[in-house]
């Protein structure tokens, strides 16, 4: 018997195709499609997908790559579980064994450590790549959503996980995670407008307790290793059925082009997987045996390394903690940055444009936005990753960390009154200023006018006052910025939408600036809060 | 046939659709809030096992004026000998409750994970803290030790100078 005769026995036998739907198998597009719709695993593709959803520079496989990088930390993550007890006496015990004593613990919980950054990175860039090219546009705008919850849920995965090996880097993570749960206002303790105490806020049920501690790490283990994957399982399973509902995203076709447009998913789709699945295990196992996981010193409570640094996709947020109160970085501004972007496809003007191709001009207000909130997202990673050193001072790379930085000069904080006015026309100025210049104009001739206004008031500024040219260097920087995004592109795409889509756009770019604003006062000029009410913990 | 059944109104009125609907709704309603607090007041624990907040922490005279960093690893605070007294300062930063460092020739507390900055009086001088560090109860022991009380704080001015946050030497 040939090799053939036996494949074409077995594939017809009874058995095999008991196991297997659709008869006998004669590679006809019928038999294809049947070959994805009869099969549990597969059925989630359509029988048949677009050409263009095909190209891998189109996706570059990212959302695959990043279920793909799920289904590696579920299998890595279980069988760690087989050693680790999550008991502050044994956790870090067990860790020290599955690093030397177990056969394969140390690559096994390498390849951990590393899925999880990957899948944290390939997530973003995932969102990335649905933003450039519009496929959160009707019909995906819920799909879109589900996506931002996918995101929030990979890095709260990420952060329950960090508890777990109790070393420094867990304990004190998770000590300045929940103290922001202790900022929040209303339900934390040390937050504005609290109505709990230190023993019955989010803190305390974070932690299980009043600091750090055995119950912290059980319950952490429990949502790191149950509640948060069910939960981001199923949201899974709603966004890869609305994928498969809504279509694949790709650029209009007309009728002739139709009938062309479409290929089989088996094979064209299922086997790109396969070689994008290939290729991310390869690199994943090489990086994972060249390259152990980190593991600091067992947790001590009462000591904090300096500098204490979170893992890279939490170096932005611990920055933006150096300019803000803890409840508006920690709080705020993350639920803001989450709804916000939530917002984006009922806030995008441009209905239906730029779909299915990487295309800035087709929609310059989104693009323009989108990236340069996720530009100044990871400027705020590069610089707490790369530029913080002991005590959280400014090192350059190249600079000794042996040799520390001279103290900060004291802060100061803006009186009540003046407070009031620079938060209110702040935001009073910026939502009217577009509105009153006149829409119609030239785009370069603003930008140098302005330009020359700008420097024209820091000579000004700089003439009256007695700031460093540092100090008028930030002014210039700053308030070119404010004008450019703040003002020009608003009044040029923005002016013409109706009043309330108007309103919450604006608001949302404001307070995007905002946050660069406040940045650039504490920088230049060493304001420690814009607005303070001491009385109920409202600092901003 | 006549009718001689007493007439019970009340018993036998009719339940309409409406209102049958309306209670077993609000019944079903009223199930799943109180499953609802129920679970949100069992993730709060009713009794804790955690290390006990009081220590000896030595006599006065064993702090020379100026921040001691003796009882730091173990205990979590700084011994602070002023002129005429002894406080001892919480050390766990007021921003995000990490143990700052005490730099001697910079007559400074400095954070390692935000950058905050205090004085040995405990009042922030730089970074993002909101507040400045607590303060905790001490008092003299007939022993003549110092008795360090973590669970009692304060970090108002004025109320934390108080006897009950510094013993007077």
């Amino acid at each position: 018997m040939t090799p053939e005769e036996l494949k074409k026995k077995v594939l017809d036998s009874q058995f095999w195709r008991s196991m297997f739907r659709g008869g006998a198998w004669k590679d006809t597009p019928r038999d294809r499609a049947q070959h994805i719709l009869g099969n549990v695993w597969l059925h989630l593709h359509p029988g048949r997908v677009r050409k263009n959803s095909l190209r891998w520079n189109y996706t570059f496989g990212l959302g695959g790559l990043a279920f793909l990088l799920f289904l590696i930390l579920t299998v890595t993550g279980v069988l760690l579980m087989f050693y680790y007890r999550p008991s502050v006496d044994l956790a870090y015990r067990d860790m020290k064994d599955l690093e030397y004593a177990v056969s394969v613990g140390a690559f096994l919980r390498a390849m951990h450590r590393w899925s999880a950054h990957a899948m944290v990175l390939i997530v973003i860039l995932h969102m990335v790549r649905v933003f450039l090219t519009a496929s959160y546009k009707t019909p995906r705008e819920f799909n879109w959503m589900v996506g931002v919850v996918l995101l929030v849920l990979t890095l709260l995965l990420s952060f329950t996980g960090y508890l777990l090996p109790w070393d420094q880097l867990a304990l004190w993570a998770v000590t300045v995670g929940t103290n922001m749960g202790a900022a929040s206002p209303l339900l934390g303790s040390e937050g504005p407008f609290s109505i709990v105490s230190r023993s019955n806020d989010i803190r305390f049920v974070l932690l299980g307790g009043s600091a750090v501690g055995a119950n912290t790490l059980i319950r952490f283990y429990v949502l790191h290793c149950v509640f948060v994957p069910v939960v981001a399982g199923a949201l899974m399973i709603v966004h890869f059925w609305r994928i498969r509902k809504d279509t694949f995203s790709g650029p209009p076709i007309t009728p002739q082009e139709l009938p062309h447009d479409k290929v089989d998913t088996w094979p064209h789709l299922v086997v790109r997987e396969y070689i994008g699945a290939i290729g991310c295990m390869i690199v994943i196992s090489l990086w994972s045996l060249l390259q152990k996981a980190p593991l600091e010193e067992m947790a001590n409570p009462t000591v904090t390394p300096n500098p204490s640094k979170a893992p890279w996709y939490f170096t932005g947020l611990q920055e933006l903690l150096v300019y803000f109160d803890p409840w508006i970085a920690g709080v705020v501004l993350p639920t803001v940055i989450m709804i916000g972007l939530m917002a984006i496809p009922y806030l995008d003007p441009d209905k239906d444009k730029g779909v299915g191709r990487y295309s800035f001009r087709e929609r310059p207000l989104a693009m323009t936005y989108f990236l340069f909130g996720v530009g100044m997202w990871f400027s705020l990673i590069f610089i707490g990753s790369f530029l913080r050193g002991p005590n959280w001072d400014i090192y350059w790379p190249w600079e000794s960390w042996f040799i520390h930085k001279p103290p900060p000069p004291h802060t100061w904080s803006l009186p009540l009154g003046w407070g009031l006015a620079a938060v209110g026309g702040y935001f009073i100025i910026g939502m009217a200023l577009p509105l009153l210049l006149k829409p119609e104009f030239e785009w370069q001739k603003a930008l140098r006018n302005g330009f020359l206004v700008i420097l024209g008031l820091a000579a000004v500024v700089r003439i009256c006052t007695h700031l460093l040219w540092e100090q008028i260097l930030w002014f210039v920087i700053f308030g070119y910025t404010f004008y450019l995004l703040g003002v020009l592109v608003p009044r040029r795409h923005l002016v013409n939408q109706s009043k309330v889509r108007y309103a919450i756009s604006m608001v949302l770019v404001l307070l995007m600036l905002g946050v660069l604003m406040k940045m650039g006062v504490r920088l230049g000029f060493h304001i420690k809060y814009v607005l303070t009410l001491p009385q109920f913990q409202l600092n901003i | 046939m006549t009718d001689t059944a007493p007439q019970h109104n009340v018993v036998n009125q009719e339940i309409s659709r409406r209102s049958f609907l309306k209670l077993g709704w609000g019944a079903f309603l009223g199930f799943l809030a109180a499953s609802a607090g129920a679970t949100l007041r069992f993730i709060f624990p009713n009794v804790l096992y955690e290390p006990p907040q009081t220590f000896k922490a030595g006599k006065p005279e064993e702090y020379p004026l100026g921040v001691s960093t003796r009882w730091t690893k173990e205990q979590r605070v700084w011994i602070v000998r002023v002129q005429d007294g002894i406080y001892v300062l919480w050390a766990r930063c007021t921003h995000l409750g990490c143990t700052p460092n005490w730099f001697q020739a910079e007559n400074r507390f400095r954070c390692p994970c935000h950058g905050s900055n205090y004085t040995p009086a405990g009042d922030v001088i730089a970074g993002p803290a909101p507040k400045p560090l607590y303060r905790c109860a001490v008092r003299l022991l007939p022993s003549g030790d110092l008795l360090v009380d973590k669970s009692v704080l304060e970090d108002r001015p004025g109320l934390r100078d108080k006897p009950q946050f510094f013993v007077k030497v």
